[in-house]
């Protein structure tokens, strides 16, 4: 963006230091998952990286998503976005995950 | 029987081994709506058992945002809730890439108790206390402790299962307040999962400023528990999606957002930490942004499909609450939540507690919970928007694109500083709003089928 006149600049953290602002405990596995893995490589929407926004969701080489769970921030974006209804989407149990502070 | 009760709250460690049978009625999150059922029922002397995935209840909640406490007053004693500031001023703002033109309401009536019931909170913070509330009232709350599905006697919902070890939970009555990702009830078949033009994803941060004193009352203008809720709407603000940004003041801190439809982010390049970046980045937001540190990045859906999407409230030994039924109100003047989790919590709570007296558990008893919320401000008001959302979607680029550009053109013709006349001036400032919005005769469609969001 060109510098406009009089408008101070904002300095964004990035998602790594965004995220480190919230406690999160690791479930040791992934709550999320595909479904049906072909689904997602013969899909051109990836719409579940799109929509989340902890970069939870990359695309992988094979056209299927790699899934970074830790990051996620269980907002449920991805779980509604997908239209195949390919994601698989459960709580990390007993209250692993996220923990926000203030929310 | 189970062993759910490990994960109870507070110093009560378990004393007997079986609780099967103890309860009256389960609850499934602990967010407002939940909290507001448990306390209800406990109140009237039901065993109630409040379960939470989160750590504390909270933990997992997001918001703005603005509590609205028409009915949790009448609940709790707000004296030493966790508020953070009164609602003194509203502002709505329509953003351009580089222009706003904005409307700020301030009554003095405002000011002076309740503060028209409006307060901005910490989700983290509030949540824990009103849950404590419930307890005080005689509720059991467990936490990290995730239901997991719903025990059924045929079509008859008779409990919960959790993921505790041996963590099946049987009561006659399950309410279901577990927000937005409700993955209980969709499971159980009892609502369908809410399709993606329906629901808007938001990114929120809250923000602090570490250097100087006074930072946020003397930006927002504000002294003693005063505080503001900025709305803001228009390319500046989300791009070219159906949406807003916001910005509310807390006591020390201020809760900045982005929140737009999954399927404008879907279609959208820009992910919604982007769209935060950038509106914070705009040049009538920075300013009140400038050397903020971020303390909490947060995020989460909106369920906003309206009247159209509530679901079946009452199934046969169950009922659905708050978000999980879709009780949210966005129409781009209001948004609503918190008040409709409280006030459908509440019904829900004095249904059963009414059902239980008569030891009816079946849908049609519980079907008054429905009837008292058709006949309260909930549903009358998710009606009187149910036509908002097509049409906004029908006027998408007019009403984000062209029209924030337009009263702006139309601000600065009308005070532009020349040599000119005024007249000239007022007459350009007219054309460039009557012209962008389709001439008088568009003008007049427009207000005719927008005039029921302020009428
Ligand atoms: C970004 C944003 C801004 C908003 N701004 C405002 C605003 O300014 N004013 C306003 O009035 N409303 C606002 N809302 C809406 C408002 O936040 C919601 O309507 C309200 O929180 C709904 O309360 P609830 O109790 O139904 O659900 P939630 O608050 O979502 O609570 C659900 C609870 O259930 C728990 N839970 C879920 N599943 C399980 C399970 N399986 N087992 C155990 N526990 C479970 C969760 O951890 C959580 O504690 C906003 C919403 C968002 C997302
Ligand atoms: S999860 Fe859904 S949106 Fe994502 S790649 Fe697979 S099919 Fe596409
Ligand atoms: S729940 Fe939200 S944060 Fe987590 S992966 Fe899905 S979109 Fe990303």
């Amino acid at each position: 963006m060109s510098a406009q006149p009089d408008v101070p600049q904002i300095t964004n953290d990035s998602i790594e230091d965004r995220l480190y602002t919230v406690k999160y405990q690791d479930p040791g596995e992934s709550h999320l998952d595909v479904k049906v893995p072909d689904v997602c490589a013969r899909c051109t929407t990836n719409d579940c990286v799109s929509v989340c926004p902890a970069n939870v969701w990359r695309e992988g080489d094979d056209g299927v998503p790699h899934i970074a769970y830790e990051n996620c921030l269980e907002c449920s974006s991805c779980r509604f976005a997908c239209t195949y209804d390919n994601v698989v989407w459960e709580y990390p149990e007993t209250g692993a995950g996220v923990t926000f502070k203030m929310g | 029987m189970s062993a759910i009760l490990d994960g109870r709250v507070g110093d009560a460690a378990i004393e007997e081994p079986n609780y099967d049978g103890e309860f009256d009625a389960v609850v499934v999150g602990a967010g407002l709506a939940g909290s507001a059922a448990a306390l209800t029922m406990a109140d009237r002397g039901l065993e109630v058992l409040l379960i939470e995935r989160g750590s504390s209840p909270g933990a997992k909640n997001v918001f703005g945002g603005v509590l609205y406490t028409p009915t949790i007053r009448e609940l709790v004693d707000l004296e030493d809730a966790p508020l953070e500031r009164y609602v003194a001023e509203k502002r709505f703002s329509m953003l351009s890439h580089d222009d706003e033109t904005a409307l700020s309401i301030s009554p003095g009536e405002w000011r002076r108790e309740p503060h028209n019931d409006s307060y901005t909170v910490l989700r983290g913070e509030f949540d824990e206390w009103f849950a404590e509330q419930a307890v005080d009232a005689g509720a059991t709350l467990v936490t990290e402790t995730t239901v997991t599905g719903l025990l059924r006697e045929g079509r008859e919902v008779v409990g919960v299962e959790t993921d505790r070890p041996d963590g099946g939970v049987e009561a006659p009555y399950v309410v279901l307040a577990e927000g937005a990702n409700s993955l209980v009830g969709e499971g159980a078949n009892l609502k369908a999962t809410e399709s993606r033009e329906n629901v808007a994803v938001a990114a929120k941060e809250v923000l602090e400023f570490p250097n100087g004193e006074n930072v946020i009352e003397d930006r927002f203008r504000l002294f003693g528990d005063a505080g503001v809720s900025y709305h803001y709407f228009g390319e500046g603000a989300v791009g070219e999606a159906f949406g807003g940004g916001f910005i509310y003041t807390n006591g020390d801190t201020v809760s900045v957002g982005v929140a737009y439809r999954l399927e404008d982010a879907a279609a959208n390049d820009q992910s919604p930490e982007e769209t935060l970046n950038l509106f914070k980045s705009h040049p009538r937001v920075a300013p009140l942004l400038r050397d903020a540190r971020t303390v909490e990045y947060s995020a989460k859906t909106i369920p906003e499909g309206g009247a159209e999407s509530v679901p079946d409230l009452a199934h046969d030994g169950a009922v659905i609450v708050g978000d999980a039924a879709g009780l949210v109100l966005n129409n781009g003047v209001h948004l609503e939540g918190t008040n409709m989790a409280v006030e459908s919590g509440y019904h829900a709570g004095r249904v059963i507690a009414d059902a239980n007296a008569r030891g009816r558990t079946d849908a049609d008893a519980l079907e008054a919970y429905g009837r008292a919320l058709e006949e309260s401000f909930v549903v009358k008001n998710l009606e009187r928007y149910a036509w908002l959302q097509e049409t906004v979607e029908e006027d998408r680029e007019l009403l984000f694109e062209t029209m924030p550009t337009a009263f702006a053109d139309a601000g600065a013709e009308y005070f532009r500083m020349d040599r000119e006349p005024k007249a000239e001036h007022a007459s350009r400032a007219k054309r460039a709003v009557v012209d962008a919005l389709g001439g008088w005769r568009g003008l007049a469609k427009l207000a005719l089928r927008y005039r029921k969001v302020v009428t």
